[in-house]
C-alpha cells in the first residue's frame, strides 16, 4: 500500500501538470464554445462547468484535512500535518472561488449576489471554520507539534459540526435550485454533461496538482526549520 | 473521578470567588453590552421583543468566549494546569470540573443579565422555559469554548484566536438559540425543533469536547 502510494507520488510532477493543461483547455473551449447556450438562464450558465466542480473538489479538499489530521493525532507524524495544512490552504481557496462564481451568477439569476440560503451559508460557514483552521495553525511554527495537534482536533471538530450547521441553516430558511446532476437520470442534456465531466478532471486534476505542492512547500518549511534548529544548536555548543 | 471532579470545580469557584476581577470583568463586559445595544438599536422605543434574543444570545455568546479565556490564561499564567494534569486522576475528570465551573459561573452571569433585561425592557424573561433554553444553550458553547480554551492557552494572540475559532462552530447554537428564545416570547410558533436542535448542539459538543480533551491537554 505504502509502496503504491510512494509510486504514484513519483508520478505526480510529471503526470498531473500535462492532465491539467489538457482538461482545462477541453473545459474552456467546452463551457464557452461547445456546450449550448441555456434558454433560460442565458450565457451566465456557463459557469456552473466550474463552479460544481469546484464545490465537490472544495468537499473532497476538506476530506483530505479531515484524515490528515486524524492520521497525525493517532501516528503523531508531522508529515499528515503537512498534508491537512496544504489541503486545507487549496480547499479554503476552491471555497472562496466556489462563492464567489456563486455570487456572479446569483446577480443576473436571482437578482442579487448573496441571499441567506442554506447552501450558502453553510458554505461560507464552512469557508469560516477552515480559514480559522489555518489561522489556528499557523500561529505557531511548522514544528510545533503542540499547534500541530490543536489545528488537527479543531478540524476534525470542524468536519462533524458541519452535518449540524447544514441542518440548523436548512431549517433556517432556503433557496438553492435542486441538484440535478447526481440523480439516476441527470435532467442535464448530454452535451452539457460532457462538458461538465471534463470540468471535474480539469478541476480535480488542479486540485490534486496544487494540493501535493503546497504539502510539499509545508515538508520543505518543516525541513527548514529543522535544519535552523540544528544550527543554533551547533553554533551554542 | 466524581471527588476529582469535584475538587476541581471548588478549586475554580473558590478562586472565582477570591479573585473578582475575572468574573466581574466578564459580567460587566455582558453588562455594557446589553447597554450598547440598547443605544444602538434604540431598544428603549417601540416593541423590541424581535431584538432581544439576538441582542441576549450574542451578549450571552461573547462574555462566554471572553470569561474561558480568561479562567485559562490564569492557569497558564500561574502553571498550575500543568500541575494539575500530573495529578493522579483521569484527565477526562479536570475537563468536567472545569466544564461544570465555567459553567456554573456563565449561568449566573446569564441569569442576572435575564434579570437585568427584564427590569430595562419591561418584558417577563424569567419564565421556565426560557431559563431551560439559556441551561441548554450554554451547556452546548461552554463545553466547546472550554476545550478550544485549553488550546488556546499555549500560542500567543489567544485573545483574538478563541472567537474566531469557537463562533464558525457555534452557528448552529446561535441560530437554534435565538430561534428558541424567540418562540418562547411569542414571537413565532413551537419552540420545540429549536430546542430539539439546542438539544442535539449540546450532546454533540459535549461529547466531541470529552473525547477530545484529553489529545488537547497532552503535553
Amino acid at each position: 500500500m505504502t509502496a503504491l502510494l510512494g509510486r504514484l507520488d513519483a508520478l505526480r510532477p510529471t503526470v498531473l501538470p500535462p492532465v491539467v493543461g489538457v482538461a482545462m483547455m477541453a473545459m474552456i473551449v467546452g463551457a464557452l464554445v461547445a456546450a449550448p447556450r441555456e434558454i433560460i438562464e442565458g450565457e451566465v450558465q456557463r459557469l456552473m462547468y466550474v463552479h460544481v466542480p469546484m464545490a465537490i473538489a472544495t468537499y473532497l479538499s476538506f476530506g483530505v484535512t479531515f484524515v490528515a489530521s486524524i492520521l497525525l493525532l493517532w501516528k503523531r507524524d508531522m508529515k499528515w500535518d503537512a498534508l491537512a495544512r496544504g489541503s486545507a490552504v487549496i480547499g479554503v481557496m476552491l471555497c472562496g472561488l466556489v462563492l464567489v462564481t456563486g455570487a456572479i451568477w446569483g446577480k443576473p439569476i436571482w437578482g442579487v449576489y448573496w441571499t441567506w440560503d442554506a447552501r450558502l451559508t453553510s458554505t461560507l460557514v464552512l469557508f469560516l471554520i477552515y480559514t480559522a483552521y489555518l489561522l489556528a495553525r499557523s500561529i505557531a511554527g511548522p514544528l510545533d507539534e503542540m499547534a500541530a495537534r490543536y489545528a488537527a482536533i479543531f478540524a476534525i471538530i470542524g468536519i462533524a459540526d458541519i452535518p449540524i450547521v447544514q441542518m440548523s441553516v436548512r431549517w433556517w430558511r432556503t433557496l438553492h435550485p435542486e441538484p440535478i446532476i447526481f440523480q439516476p437520470n441527470p435532467a442535464l442534456p448530454g452535451e452539457m454533461l460532457a462538458v461538465l465531466a471534463v470540468g471535474f478532471v480539469a478541476v480535480f486534476a488542479l486540485a490534486a496538482w496544487l494540493i501535493g505542492m503546497q504539502t510539499d512547500v509545508e515538508r520543505a518549511s518543516q525541513r527548514i526549520h529543522r535544519l535552523r534548529a540544528e544550527v543554533d544548536q551547533r553554533e551554542s555548543a | 473521578m466524581t471527588h476529582a471532579i469535584r475538587t476541581v470545580i471548588e478549586k475554580d469557584l473558590r478562586l472565582a470567588w477570591r479573585n473578582k476581577s475575572g468574573w466581574l470583568s466578564a459580567a460587566s463586559f455582558a453588562t455594557l453590552a446589553v447597554l450598547t445595544y440598547s443605544f444602538a438599536f434604540d431598544l428603549a422605543t417601540g416593541d423590541i421583543r424581535p431584538l432581544l434574543p439576538g441582542v441576549l444570545w450574542t451578549t450571552f455568546l461573547f462574555a462566554g468566549i471572553f470569561a474561558a479565556g480568561q479562567s485559562f490564561q490564569q492557569e497558564h499564567e500561574d502553571g498550575t494546569f500543568d500541575v494539575m494534569l500530573v495529578a493522579p486522576v483521569p484527565v477526562t475528570a479536570i475537563f468536567l470540573g472545569k466544564f461544570t465551573s465555567n459553567l456554573i459561573a456563565l449561568l449566573v452571569i446569564e441569569f442576572a443579565q435575564l434579570l437585568l433585561a427584564s427590569i430595562l425592557f419591561d418584558v417577563g424573561l424569567l419564565t421556565l422555559e426560557l431559563l431551560g433554553i439559556v441551561v441548554l444553550g450554554t451547556v452546548g458553547y461552554v463545553s466547546l469554548t472550554t476545550l478550544l480554551s485549553t488550546m488556546g492557552g499555549q500560542v500567543r494572540g489567544r485573545s483574538v484566536l478563541l472567537p474566531v475559532l469557537a463562533l464558525p462552530l457555534l452557528v448552529p447554537l446561535l441560530i437554534g438559540a435565538v430561534r428558541a428564545t424567540g418562540a418562547s416570547l411569542g414571537l413565532e410558533a413551537g419552540s420545540g425543533p429549536w430546542i430539539l436542535l439546542l438539544a442535539v448542539f449540546a450532546m454533540w459538543s459535549t461529547l466531541a469536547a470529552v473525547l477530545m480533551f484529553p489529545l488537547a491537554a497532552e503535553r
